[in-house]
């Protein structure tokens, strides 16, 4: 058993001040393998990857690569041990190649003093052909390439490199299904010829289609195993939650009233134009399509950003031009945006002003800033929708991704929004935040706050919904009422 | 159980201490006054202290209002062109156009404020990277300053109260008035920056400009109001200078900007936005001022200390980076 073992972690615990991160972790990867590694936001899954890869040190516990004692000072260090951790924000040179990007480092191919580029693209398309089995031009440009394409080449750096072992996190949230499936044939090839992987994914089915074995941790702790054969998603998830996730939603019927919000023939000039919809208070519409259909465009320019240009946006009968966030705010609107990072979170302030960021006109008495009445809105805030935190003063970058998400959220709840619009309200969280935070989409509601919510993923919308909004190519394709709307019946208007 | 409840707060108010964001730089000072004090019986006099202070409250003032400005996620290298600006205007304004000094100052101040402006509209209109635009508008403002002195010094002012309410009195005898306007702008950008929801969204504007507009917050209006505080700043200091030295000259201020941005950094402000405060600046003005006069009292020469001085910020760089964990300055 111990020679097939390519990684063994026999113990492993790590705690962050008052904080058990990880109790007692054993688990072993075999060689040629791909272990799932499963868990919620917050379950010791991203500890554990640090600590493989050398960015923390566990406090107690033993490690074993290759069958010798393995305790990295850090990434480098790890990677000459022959384990790479391949994540979405390693960062690339955009204005550089791909065969210059794969080589980038002290290994790169050079004639004289300059790098050899004739050697390197053939290199480079070698390297492609062996590990992918793929021919592509070495000498385009990352920043020219797709997430998907960008992806393969970080791959095909990190294997150049004699990688036996590769920590996958999170490898499919930017890539389109096509995309997924081109990379786990790929994944199972590189598997067939040896490479081990730990693949971690909140994707239930890419989980049980891709691994061999699954190791689910909850709360630090590693609470089961999954053989192949014993792949279930029930039973995966209630693993991962700890405790049985129902399928159904208790959506019940749409709210009675004439609506508030009437967009007619509206449009961006670019991505969409013609849309025409109504929303009742308490309301949820559904906005669905593929990636490019104008479905996120949609959700940024109900809050102003950018303005409509076409059409009527029509709110309690009144036509109302939304020129910025702030038009959209003092309206009563709120917004959620799709990428977390990028585009909600201020990372160096703590989680208190990050949840009392909008609206701030309402802590200045006079002219200073009322920092207890600020103290205790973010708490309430925090309170409200169960945020898991240190105190209102931690770092916003110390939250999982399910509590930056419930963060954001709450932002917007003490302005008593009339219409929060969200876009992939869920991306990136695990699934019992997931179900947290859609149950606080159905309370809001029907405490009369609206919802539009635009996102890729069709079961949230069903789970949620009224009425489904779905866009082809930025034009309505079809708008279906709770009853009539299945998973076949939104994809099949999404597609045709 | 009273001592245990004791230690408890004892440690409680240790711990204060250091997670106090300027404790490092506050360390730093006194560890370098001790060094000083020891080598030089006269560095620790009251009287070297408010001469220390009195030399450099016009670059105090400035590098606190510019602390705001990089918070904001903007920076402004004219500064020191602004400073002669608002010296010219001034001083012509009384000499040549015979116009009252306080009016005459009125009217350099207001100009400091119009450059500042610009300066806002500039890059917050273009979205020019306010490196390059306030490096073109250094350059526009030093030439309207050098065009409307001719490139001549202005002097020989008339007698008038002004000249020792900004720079020649002192405060009880003891303490020089410039001390007074350096620690009066402290805290009027100390309010505004920490204790303003202006201040809050300063910050959120130098953090993450996107997520600071979905927010809600007119971030250019923000970045406008930071360059307008930063250039009235730039003026004062002008007029508090001009009332010392009784003299104005179009290159007065050269290399302000840069001194500036250094007393920022020395203070622990991150040049990419999000991160500073008025008390560290304060303080890492101090600690620039304290290693030259300090290197003067040793009797090392003046080129000497400006060497001295780049170590001090690279050094104070190199500690803040490691001890916050940042990954940048």
């Amino acid at each position: 058993m111990d020679g097939k073992l390519i990684l063994e972690a026999r113990d492993v615990s790590k705690r962050f001040g008052g904080a058990t991160a990880l109790d007692g972790v054993s688990l072993g990867v075999e060689r040629g393998r791909i272990l799932g590694l499963a868990g919620e936001n917050g379950a010791g899954k991203s500890t554990l990857i640090k600590i493989l890869c050398g960015v923390h040190r566990a406090d107690s516990g033993s490690l074993e690569l290759d069958g010798r004692p393995y305790r990295p000072r850090g990434p480098e260090d790890a990677e000459r041990r022959g384990l790479s951790v391949f994540h979405q924000e390693i960062p690339v040179c955009p204005h550089l190649s791909i065969a210059a990007n794969v080589f980038l480092g002290p290994f790169m191919p050079r004639r004289g003093l300059g790098p050899d580029w004739r050697r390197m693209n053939e290199e480079c398309r070698g390297l492609y052909r062996d590990l992918l089995g793929e021919e592509i031009d070495p000498s385009r440009l990352v920043g020219d390439c797709t997430a998907a394409e960008t992806q393969l080449a970080l791959l095909v750096r990190v294997l150049s490199r004699n990688a036996s072992l590769v920590v996958l996190d999170e490898p499919t949230t930017a890539l389109t299904p096509p995309e997924v499936e081109r990379l786990f044939a790929i994944l199972r090839r590189l598997r067939d010829r040896g490479v081990s992987f730990v693949f971690v994914s909140h994707m239930l089915e890419e989980l049980t289609s891709l691994s061999d074995r699954i190791a689910v941790l909850r709360d630090g702790r590693l609470v089961g195993e999954l053989a192949e054969g014993e792949f279930d998603s029930r039973r995966l998830s209630s693993l991962i939650a700890g405790r049985a996730v129902e399928g159904g939603s208790p959506r019940s019927a749409p709210p009675p009233g004439e609506p508030f919000l009437e967009a007619r023939g509206i449009g961006n000039g670019r991505s969409f134009s013609g849309l025409s919809f109504s929303l009742r208070a308490g309301g949820i519409l559904g906005v669905a399509g593929l990636a490019g259909s104008g479905r996120s465009d949609l959700a940024r320019s109900l809050f102003g950003s950018p303005p409509l240009s076409e059409g009527v946006l029509a709110i309690d009968g009144a036509a109302r031009s939304l020129r910025s966030p702030a038009d959209a705010i003092a309206l009563g609107i709120g917004f959620v945006p799709e990428d977390r990072k990028a585009d909600g979170l201020f990372h160096k302030l703590d989680v208190k002003l990050n949840l009392c960021m909008a609206g701030l006109e309402r802590f200045s008495g006079g002219i200073a800033l009322r920092e207890d009445r600020l103290r205790r809105e973010a708490e309430a805030a925090a309170a409200a929708v169960r945020v898991k935190m240190a105190g209102p003063d931690a770092a916003i970058g110390s939250l999982s991704g399910g509590n930056q998400q419930k963060v954001l959220i709450a932002r917007w709840l003490a302005l008593r929004p009339r219409l929060i619009v969200m876009s992939e309200p869920t991306r990136g969280v695990d699934v019992g935040a997931k179900q947290e935070i859609l149950e606080m989409i159905l309370g809001l509601s029907a405490e009369g706050c609206a919802f539009i919510i635009a996102s890729s993923e069709i079961e949230e919308l069903l789970a949620l919904s009224d009425e489904i909004l779905v866009l082809n190519r930025g034009r309505r394709a079809a708008i279906l009422p709770r009853a009539e709307a299945t998973k076949e019946s939104v994809l099949l208007a999404a597609t045709t | 159980m009273g001592n245990a409840n004791a230690s408890r707060g004892g440690v409680a108010a240790f711990k204060r201490l250091f997670g106090f964001r300027d404790f490092g730089v506050v360390a730093a000072a006194l560890l370098i006054a001790a060094f000083f004090s020891l080598t030089s019986p006269v560095f620790l006099t009251a009287y070297n202290f408010f001469n220390l202070l009195r030399q450099t409250a016009g670059l105090g003032i400035v590098a606190m209002a510019m602390t705001v400005l990089i918070v904001s996620g903007e920076f402004d290298l004219s500064v020191g062109a602004i400073y002669a600006v608002t010296g010219v205007v001034t001083g012509l304004a009384t000499k040549s156009l015979g116009l009252n000094i306080w009016l005459s100052a009125v009217l350099g101040l207001s100009s400091a404020m119009l450059l500042g402006l610009l300066n806002g509209l500039l890059v917050t209109l273009t979205k020019i990277n306010s490196f390059i635009a306030t490096l073109a508008t250094q350059m526009v403002y030093r030439g309207i300053a050098m065009v409307l002195s001719q490139g001549q010094p202005v002097s020989n002012f008339d007698e008038d109260p002004f000249y020792s309410i900004l720079g020649r009195s002192e405060v009880f005898g003891l303490v020089p008035v410039q001390i007074l306007w350096l620690l009066a702008s402290g805290l009027v950008l100390f309010a505004a920056l920490h204790r303003t929801t202006f201040g809050v969204r300063v910050y959120a504007s130098g953090d993450n400009r996107d997520a600071a507009e979905l927010a809600g917050i007119k971030t250019a209006r923000v970045k406008r109001a930071c360059f307008l505080v930063t250039a009235a700043a730039a003026g004062l200091a002008s007029l508090v200078s001009l009332g010392y030295l009784k003299t104005v000259t179009p290159t007065q201020g050269t290399n302000l900007e840069l001194e500036a941005i250094a007393a920022a950094v020395i203070g622990g402000t991150s040049m990419s936005g999000g991160i500073g405060s008025i008390v560290g600046t304060f303080i890492g003005t101090f600690i620039m001022a304290e290693v030259r006069t300090g290197l003067v009292l040793l009797g090392t020469d003046a080129y000497v200390q400006d060497a001295f001085v780049g170590l001090v910020i690279a050094l104070a760089v190199i500690v803040n980076v490691k001890v916050s964990g940042r990954k940048a300055i």
